[in-house]
Order: C-alpha cells, then structure tokens, then sequence
C-alpha cells in the first residue's frame, strides 16, 4: 500500500515539475524545434515636401552573398533543358550585372578559400537595387544568396539634402532630419513564429505574432521641392561663378513662418553621402552664424522708429567718417553726402548715420528688441547643430560695439534667425515661430503638429510698415537697384557685407555677403535672404542676381499677382 | 348571432387530470404475452442503431476531418504560392515607384526641359480680362537665361540620375522599336542640348 502511495506521489511531483514548475522552459524548448523566428519588416516612414512630393523614401537593397566553398559547376535548367555553367562563366554573368570585374569575385573566392578551406560566406556585392537582384535571382546559381536590407533612397537627389540628413547602412539615422524627426519617422520591426512543413511550406494556421510590427511615421515639411531645387541650382551657379567658400539661400512665408525653401552651397546628395566634405553635410544655413553686417540696418531702423526717435524724413548730418565721444570710431564703407534722412542712411547704408540716429536707445533696450527679433536664441525648428547665434549681454559691450551693433558688426546670427527678423517686419511687427516641420502622419492616421512658441510683438505695424517702406527705398534708390528691380513688382531689401571672423577674434580679410528681401513690398508675403561667404568680388553685388532670380520665381511659384501701387519714394537728403 | 353557440373543439376539450386506468387483471394473458414482445423488441432495435449511427459518424468525422486538412494543405501551397507571387509584385512596384520618383526629380524635368529647347520665363506678366489691363513688364524671348548648366550637368546633384538618359538622346527612329521590344529605356549616353541657331522655336507661333 505504502508502495503504491510513494510511487503516485513521485508521479504526481514529477508532473506538478513538468506542468506547472518547468512549463514555460518545455514550451519554449518544443517551440524552438517546430517553429521558425521572422521578422516583420517595418518600413521607415517617408519625408515629403509640403505638396506631398517624395524627399525620402523606405526601399529593400540587397546584400549579394556566396558560398566560396560551393562555387563549382552547376546545371541550370530543368528536364532535357539543362547546360552545365562553369565558375567562370557564371561569375561573368554575376560581374556584368553587378558592374563589377570577374577577377574582382573569383579573387574572392580564391582568397576566402585560402583563408578558410571550409569558408561558406562572403560577400558579392552590397547594397544592390531591386533590378540587379531579380536579375541575379534568375541567374539559378545556388551557391547565390541574397539578404534583405531595408535601405533609404533619396529620389531628388541632394534637393534638400543638407536637410534631410542621411541614414547608415544598418537604417540607423545620422544626420539633419532623419535624426531629429527620428521619433517620427522610425518604424519597428515585429516578430513572429510560424512552422513549416518539410518542402518548406509554412503550415496555415501556426504563425503566431509576438511583437506587432509599427509602420513609420510620415514626415510633412514646409519645404516646397521645387523651389528649394530652383534656389540651389540658382545659389551653386553663382557660388561657383565667384568662387565662394559656402551659399545660403532662404525663402520664409512672412504669414505663416514656414520655410519653403533653406538651400545650402555645397549641397550633399543623401545617395551619396561621401562624396561631399563631412563639414558641408548639415545646413550652414541654420549652424554657421555671421556678423549680418548692414542687413542688421532694418532692425535699427525698426527700433528707432518703434521708441519714436526718428522717422523716414527725419533730418541726421553725418560724415563718412566719425570719432564719437565715447572714443569709438566709425567708418562707412563709401563717401556720401553729409545731409541725409533716416531713409538715406539705408540708402547709403551709413554707419555713422545708423549709430547717430541709434543713439538714443539704451542699450537694455536694444538687447530687449535684438532678443525679441530671435537673436541670440535657436529658432522653434531645432535643427540638428543648430546654432543660437551671438549675441552679448549689454555689460559685455565695449565703446565700440555699442555702436557696431547698430550695423550688425559685434554679434553673429544664422541666416534662418536673419529671415525671422525679416519675417517680423514684413508681418506687421509679429515674429512668428520659424518651422519647418508641416506635421507627422502616423501609418493609423492620427496628425501630430509640432509644439511651436507664441508668436512675438516686437514693434509696432506702424513701425514695421515705415521700415519696409524704407527698405523699397534702397532698392528703388541705392546703387544695386536695377539689379534688384523686377518689373511690376514692388521690392523691399537691404544689402549687407561684413567682415568674417578669422576665429581667433580677428577679421579675417574676407567677406560674407547678404542680401535681405521682402516681396511684395506693399503686403509682403515672402522673405528671401540670400548669402555668399568670400566671393570674389567682395560685395553684396555678388548675391544679387541669385536673389533677384529667387525673387521671381517664388513670385511664379505662389502666383503673386504685379503691385497695382507704387512706390513711395521717400526723400533720401535733405 | 345567439343561434350559434360558442363549442368547444374536442381537441381543445379540457383534459381530464385523474382518468381509468385499465389494470393488468384487466388485460388478458395472451395480451400482455404480445405486449411483453413488442416491448423486448423495441427495446433492443435502438442499441444496435445507435452503435452503427455513433460509428457511421465517428467514420464521417475523420473522413470530413481528412478531407478538410487536405484542402487546408493544398490552400497552404495556394497560399505560399501567392504570398511569393505579392512579394514579387511588391518587389515590382518598389522599382517602379522608385523610377518613377527619379523621373519626376526637379533635376531630370529641368535637364530635359531645356534639352528640348525650353527656357524658363522670369518676368511674368498678366492680362486682366475684365478691361484688357497687362500687369507687369512682358519681356521677349531673346533675354530667358538657362538654368542648368550649358555642358548638360546640374549643379544639384542626384546620383539616382546616373544612368538616365535625356529625352532627346535616344534617336527617334530607333525609340519606338526599342519600346516595342523590350519596353526598357535604351541606355544612351547624355547628347549635347538641342543647339537654338535661330532662337527660340516655340516663340513662332500665329
């Protein structure tokens, strides 16, 4: 009796071990011999242009593999069809699809196998497109593998490139948006299990999910395609034309914020990333600050006018050149006549006439208007690298950058936070945040915008439309007008050359040209900023044309209708 | 009306609850023999049809059982077979979405666009309708510039470009046989642009 209870009992443990103890343990190790693991490929989501046009794109490259040690004579074919392939006839057949030499695959092989007698893998070629593979797929060479690579294509090529970023051969993102917006765009691959038969066929009925896979999201710019490609290709041209060292070109919506086309000089092809110097992979445009120089001109004025010091016609004698009583001497860049407006100091872009008209803000007050333009902060786009700019504290400023400030000498800005101060002239004094992300569209549907800061009152409408005024003066009065000139459209603008940081505190002896611009002038509806750094005529002449090219085709492009005003043609002396 | 009395169906009639009941003293004996008989033999008839019904469905289970994993085997090679067949579909369209975006890159319109004799228009102009009014400066022909650079290259690279040819490189003559054949884009290397010796051709119109 005590026989039977003991063995029950050594049964009944045995079973609670196996069922109940062990369970889990048994379950995944019967489950590894009868099912098979795979991954459920999740695409990266795409980046689109504002209008939906293909930026970035989720592709399957192939890696081409083969097994050294198996590469011998094949038959090819079926039935009473087959013909013997030789190594060498077949590797032929792999190089000319590949573009590769035969040399260069039977060295491989030949090396594989002096490595390795045994060696069983090693690579064709990598990262091939989905034709090259069909083809090789068809080839029927079964010492032939392929893998998968879930892979990136760029279809515009460098058109927004310095933008978009890039990614690495293993998906991962390196660089502009493809790293910043990566919450956004990632997906996540799932996992499964299945069973298959012994010919290989999965058993219906026996895949089961593990972990669901998440489609990425898709990523909507403000960046319109083909502008952003127009402003580049208008930007290299004269970049090369006058051998400058890097372009910036800008277009901002002066109603919206939105950036519809940043453009970089040089520009990097995602495609092919190694082809351009890794210091010209990100956006200068949003990374490399400079002294704005006389385009920081239209800012004053806005602060002067705004505190109600001065106005369009207000009277100022100044000389070309001038000591002022703090000790700090100021030059202008060309000899002018002494009697000139406040509308002929931006004509003439007069330092001296800047600084004596400026004078009259404390300097508390320009940091508050400087900071409340976006000076010396990061824009709302947070761009990968992106910089704050300089800007000092009014304690900080010495007896001459009180008065280089005024023309922008003594601190540096990035082009985008130089159109955002443009963009809140031409908007009746309200900076609106800087975007460049539209929104981000999850595969299920749901929008998601990005978090954007208040919009910012920094002068009065009255002071922004009197400056904007007076900036059509200098194109319809100052020396670059007739290059700035589009016939039927009211344009306002400022030019502006500074001296570049040798980056040891010095100036060095080059120059960074700009040229800032509203259109049209009566409503301004864009900015375009356009800067060239060290051309080789040293002058904002040299960014004219682009800006001027730049300027009709955004009217083109949005469709701007001619001014049916004209211009006021303030009084430039007195 | 009252001639009709209200009666009753007699299958309706209200049944008795305590009814005769004839006792066994009142069946005779060669009655209740018969009855004995036929209560043995119905008895017996249904064992013997539930154990062929119970083995009849038993055998119909496992014929229907095997019947119904042979279909489910031959949809799982129906299945294999299409789910390779919408691999190979999605592999195909992969390749022509990506043609398709390279083609419709602002490189290769603005490439082709100028080989084909076409230059870009930077001073627009409008006619008002309502009283014939032309806003803006119209400006000949003569004074349109290029875009992309006079040796048919773009300064914005696209390397997906590579080996695309230009519209105007493939004869035109050998452009519909080649179509026909293999549908395939004849690779042919980027010709020099179409040469305007006497300005522009679409500007002589009537």
């Amino acid at each position: 009796m005590l026989v039977v209870v003991i063995f029950f009992a050594v049964v009944v443990v045995r079973l609670i071990d196996i069922q109940i103890v062990r369970a889990a343990e048994y379950d995944a190790a019967s489950a590894g011999k009868m099912s098979l693991p795979a991954t459920i490929y999740a695409p990266r989501g795409d980046i689109t242009d504002a209008n939906g046009a293909i930026l970035a794109d989720a592709i399957l490259k192939y890696d081409i593999t083969m097994s050294p040690r198996n590469a011998r004579e094949f038959e090819r074919g079926s039935g009473d069809q087959t013909q013997k392939v030789s190594t060498e006839q077949a590797v032929s057949e792999i190089a000319s699809l590949t573009g590769q030499k035969p040399e260069e695959i039977l060295g491989s092989i030949a090396s594989s196998l002096a490595a390795n007698p045994n060696a069983d893998f090693a690579y064709v070629k990598r990262g091939v497109d989905v034709e090259t593979f069909r083809a090789l797929n068809n080839l029927e060479i079964p010492w032939l593998y392929f893998e998968q690579i879930p892979s990136r294509a760029y279809p515009n090529g460098s058109v927004a490139g310095n933008l978009l970023g890039y990614v690495g051969s293993d998906g991962t993102a390196l660089g502009g948006l493809e790293l910043t917006q990566d919450a956004c765009l990632a997906g996540k691959n799932g996992q499964e299990t299945y069973e298959r038969g012994a010919d290989g066929v999965r058993i219906p009925g026996s895949t089961v999910t593990s972990v669901a896979a998440k489609q990425g999201s898709k990523l909507r710019l403000t960046i319109d395609s083909d502008l952003q490609w127009y402003a580049q290709q208008t930007l290299a041209t004269q970049a090369k034309a006058q051998d400058a060292r890097f372009g910036i070109a800008v277009v901002l919506e002066v109603k919206t914020g939105k950036l519809r086309a940043v453009a970089d000089y040089p520009s990097v092809d995602p495609n092919n990333v190694d082809a351009t110097p890794e210091q010209y992979r990100g956006s200068y445009a949003f990374a490399a600050p400079y002294e704005p120089g006389s385009t920081m001109k239209s800012l004053t004025s806005a602060m002067i006018v705004d505190k109600g010091l001065a106005d369009f016609s207000s009277k100022v004698d100044a000389p070309s050149l001038m000591e002022f009583p703090n000790g700090a001497r100021v030059k202008d860049s060309s000899t002018h006549v002494p009697n000139l407006t406040l509308q002929g100091v931006l004509v003439e872009s007069s330092n001296v006439g800047m600084s004596l008209f400026g004078e009259g803000l404390s300097p508390d007050q320009r940091f508050d208007y400087m900071t409340k333009f976006g000076l010396g902060q990061p824009t709302a786009v947070g761009f990968l690298g992106e910089s704050a700019g300089i800007m000092y504290d009014p304690e900080q400023w010495d007896n001459q950058t009180f008065y280089n400030l005024f023309f922008g000498q003594g601190l540096a800005a990035t082009a985008v936070q130089m159109a955002g101060a443009y963009q809140a002239i031409g908007n009746d004094g309200v900076r609106l945040p800087v975007r460049l992300v539209e929104d981000c569209t999850s595969s299920e549907g749901s929008v998601s915008t990005p978090a954007l800061p208040e919009p910012v009152r920094v002068v009065s409408a009255g002071a922004a439309k009197e400056v904007t005024g007076m900036l059509e003066g200098v194109v319809t009065h100052g020396w670059l007008g007739p290059q700035l000139t589009i016939p039927g459209y009211r344009v306002a603008a400022k030019t502006g050359t500074a001296e570049m940081s040798a980056g040891d505190g010095t100036y060095s002896t080059s120059f960074i040209v700009s040229i800032a611009g509203l259109i049209p002038a009566e409503d301004p509806q864009y900015v375009v900023l356009v800067t060239l750094a060290n051309p080789a005529s040293n002058s904002s002449a040299a960014v004219a044309p682009v800006i001027h090219d730049l300027m009709e085709q955004v009217i083109k492009q949005y469709r701007i209708q001619p001014s049916t005003s004209n211009s006021p043609y303030w009084p430039v002396t007195y | 009306m009252s001639l009709i009395a209200p009666v009753r169906r007699p299958d309706l009639q209200p049944r008795r609850h305590l009814v005769p009941v004839a006792t066994s003293t009142s069946l005779s004996a060669s009655d209740s023999g018969v009855l004995a008989a036929r209560k043995t033999r119905t008895r017996r008839r249904p064992r013997a049809f539930f154990a062929v019904v119970t083995a009849g469905v038993m055998f119909g289970v496992m014929v229907a059982q095997m019947l119904l994993s042979v279909a489910l085997e031959s949809g799982a090679y129906e299945i294999a077979h299409l789910q390779s067949a919408n691999k190979e579909a999605s592999r195909s369209y992969q390749e022509m979405t990506e043609d398709i975006d390279r083609l419709a890159s602002p490189q290769h319109l603005a490439l082709n666009a100028e080989a084909l004799g076409m230059l870009s228009n930077n001073t627009p102009a409008y006619l008002r309708l309502s009283d014939g009014a032309i806003l803006g400066a119209p400006t000949s022909g003569a004074g349109f510039a290029r875009l992309v650079s006079s040796d048919g290259g773009t300064l914005v690279p696209n390397s997906l470009l590579a080996n695309v040819p230009l519209v105007t490189s493939a004869p035109s003559s050998a452009r519909g046989e080649s179509m026909s054949t293999s549908g395939a884009p004849t690779l042919v290397a980027p010709a020099a642009p179409v040469a305007l010796a006497n300005g522009l051709p679409g500007l002589a119109t009537h």
